[in-house]
């Protein structure tokens, strides 16, 4: 149990680890990216086919006789595509197919059946799909679709258009895929037991020196992995290279065969705009990424892998694993019993939270949710743009002052008068009524008390809901009271006072019945010998509620109202719900701004540094409460 | 108990002030049983006439349907998918319950009965993370579950966020009872050679059933009365919860008052009951906690 650790052992151990992590990742990762390669350059392939196949089609007029022996010669020249059909909306017709079921009493041309509507609603997406980008003159939705069907085959759609103008669907279905690159267990094989054995060497060599040892673990790793990643990015070139040639040679290959089959006219066919994406944009060398970025983005990761092997292996051959593998083996029945509730705690609370602060220095928007993080990150930028921003005003064309509700420090003041007005009504309106229910002898009291307590029960999004009905200016029952009086109905939304008060009154009805039950506990365990005594001395009422009630509730009430100073800070249901920030963002408070921020303007960066910004108050004020209840404690 | 009654305020008059709370108190709720009694959808009272006196308005703030009807109820849970609605509640809720009470008593366990590097952090890390704001983790728990867990609009992911943001307050709570807990019958029994688990079980559990079943009612209060999550990772109509549904019936364009105010009294009710069983222990529970805060 004792003996002094192997050095040798150790970092040995540390290689092999560092080797198995970082070889095998990267050995993974290699064999994800040929396969999504095989997969698109198969994509496009299949689109090149089928661009040619529509082109064949319309060039042989769609519809007739003429197309159906264009669509069997063109097919008898693929014997590797399973098989085509063309579709004519008008009319709802199978025109041309070489299905196999479309044979005998099937076989085209012939109206669609009844079962084959799916055939008939793609035709009618693409055509639509077509109308809309046309419209908005932007690629929206996709012209070919592209079905993976069960084996890997494909079975892609897209229109065929006359003059302009979508009148049929062109489809076909591939053939089963090239099996996908394998594993290459012998190039991993090498990469692990090559350095192994060169470790092994040098551990004669340098016996139980340190030193040396962990700069040969660290080299051979370093070196293994260096090259790996080389012969990796060099597979993964040659990959895109044979894709173009690929690509290229099927499209030659169809301009060639076009022209020879029957009825097709050979008068400017251009291959070059077969290769096109799912949205039939030509995908030439500017429509693509440059292939640049996917070979830096390919040399990060490798990087990043490697870090975390050379991690790995001195982990373990610094003795840290060991150390680690002692606390946990001594420990083990307590990180057993604590483990999976903080595995989801880390998972789903911690992990989210360190996500967010990191969107929260990126610029990060609904538009580039696609993009890696670093590649939007813009240091502080966002907390500089929404503190430095004091203009809470700004001056209307006219001269005029006009508010910028949006503004952090409007909010932030806003947020202070809400949560301050908040907790004083409801510890005020609470600890009356406390005291009213505390009176000795009182009758009906457990009836008050479940009554009063009630708002504290219903799920506050329900009470939410209620209020902002009764604040209806039409139909609420708050302006049909004012009219009773002779009052003349309020817009309760539409200026920011007015606003305030529905919330408040929301939440001070929601939030009294706490402070209530806390004040009604406290008092009670007042036993009542002291008021016989104070009375008993002649002290008055009030001076009794100064010197005995007001003391002993002291030590229940601050905690309360410190936490629900927390809960009116945070109240997001009451805001966004009853008054919904109106009029123009006047009424928000930090945290529903902050949800605005992200899924209104759908600025996740901004919004996540907002919310850093929101937790680090509350941070402050738990650490100063915490200190000041603590000194308070001790006197 | 008794006093003097002379020091005493007179009653009558703390009897109208309570009255007048009470009926400040009590009204948006005989509100909500109103419009869910009227049989309408709409959320005035009455109808009132274009010259309308002050009887007529009257007549539009007492909390007093003009027909009672139960179409309402009937229709919100047979026309509507309410029902739906309320099932995936239900069976989130408990879900979260059982997860949040399995995770709740082991941690709170260890965390009672044993000394272990990373004791203190681990407890704190609980306190701490009650301090996130939502939205702050909204947008990452979105990816997270959604993207990276494929579990958008199923009540798995529904259920794993709620069990989280449950377990911390129940952990502590564990911990306090697990605390008072005398250790001597688990001494014993170790003596007697039972391993932890079985002392676990047989012992520890059995002796905390209060404080478990109360952090099982604090974990269903979380499921059931919860609205932005559930808002933000259920997309499809049928995966909706009750408070999702409830929103969708008056937000927005649509104005069904009458399926809100009766789908609000059937998803209060169970609620409002757990409440006045559970709340003598979640005050001290919440007051406790922020006292060692």
């Amino acid at each position: 149990m004792n003996r002094a650790p192997s050095h040798r052992r150790r970092f040995g151990i540390g290689l092999a680890l560092g080797l198995l992590l970082g070889v095998g990742l990267s050995a993974l990762l290699l064999v994800g990216a040929r396969r999504t390669d095989a997969r698109v350059r198969g994509e496009r392939e299949a689109i090149v086919t089928l661009n040619a196949f529509a082109d064949v089609v319309e060039r042989a007029g769609i519809s007739g006789d003429a197309v159906r022996s264009a669509v069997a010669s063109w097919a008898k020249a693929h014997p590797s595509v399973g098989a085509v059909r063309v579709i004519v909306l008008d009319g709802i017709s199978l025109e041309a197919s070489t299905e196999p079921a479309d044979a005998g009493d099937r076989a085209a041309p012939r109206r669609l059946a009844r079962d084959e509507k799916a055939l008939y609603d793609r035709a009618q997406r693409l055509r639509t799909a077509v109308e809309t980008n046309r419209q908005e003159g932007a690629p929206r939705k996709v012209e070919i679709d592209v079905e993976r069907l069960e084996g890997g085959a494909l079975d892609l759609a897209r229109p065929v258009e006359r003059d302009g103008e979508v009148v049929g669907m062109a489809e076909i279905r591939t053939g089963p895929p090239p099996s996908p690159p394998p594993f290459p267990v012998g190039t991993v094989l090498l990469y692990l037991f090559v350095p192994l054995a060169a470790y092994a060497l040098a551990a004669l060599i340098f016996r139980e020196r340190r030193a040396p040892l962990a700069v040969a673990a660290f080299a051979l790793l370093a070196g293994a992995l260096f090259l790996f990643a080389r012969q990796t990015l060099s597979t993964l070139e040659a990959d895109r290279l044979a894709t173009e040639r690929a690509v290229a040679a099927r499209a030659t290959e169809e301009a060639r065969l076009a022209p020879t089959l029957p009825g097709v006219a050979a008068a400017g066919l251009d291959p070059a705009k077969w290769d096109t994406d799912v949205f039939r944009r030509p995908r030439g060398a500017a429509a693509g990424t440059p292939p640049g970025g996917a070979e830096r983005r390919g040399r990060n990761v490798f990087f990043g892998v490697a870090l975390a092997a050379l991690a790995l292996t001195a982990f373990f051959g610094f003795g840290v694993a060991a150390r680690l593998g002692r606390v946990l083996s001594r420990h083990h029945v307590a990180y057993f019993y604590v483990l999976p509730s903080m595995l989801a705690m880390v998972v789903l609370v911690i992990f989210p939270f360190l996500y967010g602060v990191a969107i929260s220095f990126t610029d990060q928007t609904i538009y580039n949710t696609g993009e890696p993080l670093t590649r939007l990150w813009t240091g502080i930028d966002n907390y500089r743009e929404i503190l430095s921003d004091f203009s809470i005003t700004t001056r209307a064309p006219d001269g005029s002052r006009v508010f910028n509700y949006q503004n952090f420090y409007w909010t932030l003041g806003f947020t202070i008068v809400w949560t301050v007005t908040n907790v004083a009504i409801g510890v005020s309106v609470g600890l009356f009524l406390a005291l009213i229910l505390n009176t000795a002898g009182l009758k009906l009291r457990p009836i008050y008390r479940v009554l009063l307590i009630l708002p504290w029960a219903m799920p506050n999004y329900i009470t939410s809901l209620i209020w902002k009905g009764m604040f209806h200016r039409q139909f609420g029952v708050v302006n049909q009271m004012i009219q009773i009086f002779g009052g003349r109905p309020v817009s309760w939304f539409d200026t920011p006072f007015t606003s305030f008060l529905t919330v408040l009154s929301t939440n001070g009805w929601l939030s009294f019945p706490f402070m209530m039950v806390i004040s009604l506990g406290a008092l009670q365990s007042i036993p009542g010998e002291i008021y016989e005594a104070a009375r008993v001395e002649g002290a008055s009422r009030w001076r009794q509620f100064r010197a005995i009630t007001l003391p002993s509730l002291k030590p229940a009430l601050i905690p309360a109202i410190i936490i629900s100073v927390v809960w009116t800070f945070n109240m997001f249901n009451i805001i966004f719900l009853v008054s919904e920030g109106e009029p123009a963002h006047s009424t928000e408070i930090l945290i529903t701004q902050a949800y605005k921020f992200a899924f209104q303007q759908y600025r996740y960066g901004y919004a996540a540094a907002y919310s850093v910004i929101i937790f680090l108050i509350l941070f402050a004020y738990g650490t100063v409460q915490n200190r000041v209840t603590r000194a308070t404690e001790g006197i | 108990m008794a006093r003097r009654s002379r020091d005493e305020f007179p009653h009558p008059p703390l009897h109208a002030i309570l009255l007048i709370a009470t009926l400040i108190t009590v009204y948006p709720i005989l509100w909500v049983v109103t419009i869910a009694l009227s049989g309408k959808q709409s959320l005035a009272i009455a109808d009132i006439p274009a010259q309308p006196t002050v009887s007529d308005r009257i007549r539009a703030v007492i909390p007093w349907p003009e027909k009672v009807s139960m179409a309402n109820f009937t229709s919100v849970m047979t026309d509507q998918p309410f029902g739906r609605w309320l099932v995936n509640s239900a069976i989130v809720s408990a879900a979260t319950t059982l997860l949040g009470i399995f995770l709740a008593a082991t941690a709170g366990y260890a965390f009672s009965r044993f000394r272990f590097p990373g004791r203190r952090t681990g407890l704190m890390s609980f306190l701490v993370s009650q301090m996130f704001p939502g939205v702050l983790t909204l947008i990452p728990l979105y990816i997270i579950v959604v993207k990276w867990l494929g579990l958008g609009s199923t009540r798995t992911g529904l259920v794993l966020v709620y069990t989280t943001t449950a377990i911390p307050f129940c952990v502590w709570m564990l911990k306090g009872y697990f605390d008072t807990i005398p250790r001597d019958l688990e001494e014993a029994a170790m003596i007697d050679g039972a391993s932890p688990i079985v002392i676990f079980r047989r012992i520890v559990l059995p002796l905390a059933k209060p404080a478990i079943a109360v952090t099982a009612l604090f974990s269903f209060m979380t499921g059931w009365n919860e609205f932005i999550l559930g808002a933000t990772l259920m997309d499809k109509e049928t995966m909706y919860t009750a408070p999702v549904g409830l929103r969708f019936f008056v937000g927005g364009f649509q104005q069904q008052w009458g399926y809100f105010a009766a789908g609000a009294i059937i998803v209060s009710i169970p609620i409002v009951a757990l409440f006045f069983f559970l709340q003598r222990y979640l005050v001290s529970g919440l007051t406790a906690g922020s006292v060692k805060g």
